[in-house]
């Protein structure tokens, strides 16, 4: 009969989790790295947070510096471009969720009522393909095209049109975020919908067919119900990015005619950080409360998606 | 088989599927064709889609202006050493996130969950870079991204996908941790690591925040940047000439090259991509659709 300490089936009580670490060592020498990189490059940064309560004087560094309280945060909240364009951002995004939010999935629901596999497959890879270009790229492809003297404003001038500023008036600026957005990357967005409608029972459809349903009624009465799930959990991720999306497309879309219109939060936060007199506290203080802001919209937005049945920001 | 009908229905879908399709290409042709196209055409034929005396001297240009070529070689650096590095991290954390019954994983995954909801901002950045004496060197912005969380959670779920019943048996057989990793996991893993090392390849090239705040120097500027410096300068020759088309300086089309840079940039992306349009995809569905 083995003794208790020989038996491998009896777990032992002292040094049990160092056993088990030692067990486990190969995890932990994978995990080791990663771990490394985020904790000296995701939370290292984080410290500076603390400069949104302190002034920063740069020869003290950051732990240095002297607090100073809600200082920062009076000449934010004082500031009324500030809160123009914490509106600005939230009136362009929601904007975003109206109108520029139903395109990838019209784009899905067109794509799959499509027989000719391979007219398919090419339209696919032509829509999908400039959500791979960097907006610097982007930009510049759309501002060539949209010129006073690009392509289109030819065009209209042949027919006896009025040329348009397309990317150059304060007017139109914001339908147009959603135009380019919408050209660079619904291609990409319709793959999650295309994905979630090849799941769809085909039987449904047969029996509709049966049944005499037209076309239209069979995308709008069956694909669309049966994908509500997938649109509902796209939307209320959609919705916890409301106060940061569209930095990258606003910075390169910018010029001096539409500035009045074109400062979202990020926006700010650049002119403040890099294009006036350098004040790190002041610009932290901002950040602070913008990164704030944007974690309790993920978080809610995570949640409103689990409820709906949904996998959440992460598995 | 049934024959497929062709209905009106069809018709109308194919137009507007084409014209859809068309709004994305004609702009991608409209740049391509301006940079194949001298100064003098252009003012001639502003319209067009391809020039009827195709020049190469915007390119040669382009590369006469030493800055597109810093850039090329800026950012092929920053692929080959950010990707190997943005790879090594991802693949072992996401392997061993997926891995069971250690203590302290539900508290790693967290940790990590944080820092996908919440960040300080370029400024802390930019202090921590000075503080390890990274600034100004491309090392910043290799290790300013190391691992994209979504695409290392995407791969952790790949490799929980996979068969236990798979390492259960290599165990049996005698096989220690490492060599089921080397010889098992990762060989069956290859379509995600493909997968994986295309979008971070994509993300490197498409990489200039991080540049344009870290680096100074013009030597160390990354296309994409070098790109909108050119971009920027022609847009200012536009303000000061009358007709909006820059031709101010008469050796060069700056439009013209302005666009060659463009097609330069935007080249490895287009041509690769029809071939590798299969395995972003399956990443999305392997992302969107969980296990």
């Amino acid at each position: 009969m083995t003794e208790v300490k020989d038996n491998p089936l009896v777990k032992r009580s002292h040094g049990g989790i160092l056993h088990l670490i030692w067990k486990h060592r190969m995890v932990y020498t994978l995990l080791l790295p990663g771990l490394i990189w985020y904790i000296v490059f995701a939370y290292g940064p984080m410290g500076g947070l603390q400069l949104a309560f302190k002034t920063y004087r740069a020869s003290e560094g950051i732990w240095g510096s002297p607090w100073a309280g809600l200082k920062n945060y009076e000449r934010v909240f004082g500031d009324p471009a500030f809160w123009s364009a914490v509106f600005r951002t939230l009136y362009i995004n929601i904007g975003r969720l109206i109108f520029q939010f139903p395109i990838p999935i019209i784009l899905a629901l067109l794509l799959n009522e499509m027989k000719f596999v391979k007219f398919k497959k090419v339209v696919q890879t032509v829509f999908t393909f400039p959500h791979f270009l960097s907006w610097i790229v982007v930009a510049s492809i759309l501002t060539n095209m949209l010129s006073l003297d690009g392509l289109v404003n030819n065009v209209l001038a042949a027919f006896g049109m009025e040329r348009i500023s397309f990317l150059g008036s304060p007017s139109i600026f914001q339908p147009m975020l959603y135009i380019t957005d919408a050209w660079k990357s619904a291609g990409w967005g319709a793959i999650v919908y295309l994905a979630a409608i090849s799941g769809v029972d085909t039987d449904q459809y047969e029996a509709a067919e049966i049944d005499g349903a037209s076309r239209f009624q069979r995308v709008f009465f069956i694909t669309l119900p049966n994908i509500m799930p997938t649109i509902v959990v796209m939307f209320i991720l959609a919705v916890g990015g409301v106060m940061s999306t569209g930095f990258d497309q606003v910075f390169n879309l910018d010029n001096v005619s539409v500035r009045s219109v074109s400062e979202i939060l990020d926006m700010y936060i650049y002119r403040i950080t890099f294009q006036a007199p350098t004040d790190f506290s002041f610009s932290m203080a901002v950040s602070l409360f913008r990164s704030t802001i944007n974690m309790v919209l993920l978080l809610i937005a995570d949640r409103g998606a689990k409820l709906m049945g949904g996998d959440g920001l992460l598995g | 088989m049934r024959k497929k009908k062709i209905g009106g229905w069809d018709i109308v879908l194919m137009t507007i599927l084409s014209v859809w399709a068309l709004a994305i290409l004609l702009p991608v042709i409209n740049v391509i064709a301006v940079s194949f196209t001298s100064n003098k055409e252009y003012l001639a034929r502003p319209m067009m889609l391809f020039p009827l005396e195709p020049t190469l001297k915007n390119y040669i240009d382009l590369l006469q202006d030493k800055r597109i070529l810093i850039g090329y070689r800026t950012t092929l650096l920053l692929v080959l050493l950010g990707v190997p590095l943005n790879l090594f991290l991802t693949t072992s954390f996401a392997y061993g996130l997926s891995r069971r019954g250690y203590p302290g994983r539900k508290l790693i995954f967290y940790v990590v969950l944080i820092t996908m909801l919440f960040n300080g901002g370029i400024i802390p950045m930019y202090l921590l870079m000075m503080k390890l004496g990274l600034t100004n060197s491309l090392g910043s912005v290799v290790f300013a991204y190391g691992i994209n969380t979504f695409y290392m959670v995407i791969m952790r779920n790949f490799f929980s996908s996979l068969p236990v019943a798979l390492v259960e048996s290599a165990k049996i057989d005698g096989a220690g941790e490492w060599r089921i990793l080397f010889r098992i996991i990762l060989p069956l893993s290859m379509p995600i690591i493909a997968t994986i090392t295309l979008f971070y390849t994509v993300d490197r090239w498409n990489e200039w925040y991080n540049a344009m705040i870290f680096i100074k120097s013009p030597n160390m500027q990354p296309l994409q940047l070098v790109l909108r410096s050119i971009v920027l300068e022609s847009q200012m020759m536009d303000k000061i000439s009358a007709t909006g088309t820059a031709v101010i300086d008469k050796e060069r089309f700056v439009s013209g090259m302005k666009m060659a840079a463009v097609v330069v940039t935007m080249l490895p992306v287009m041509c690769v991509f029809p071939f590798l349009q299969k395995y972003f995809v399956k990443g999305v569905m392997v992302g969107a659709i969980k296990a």
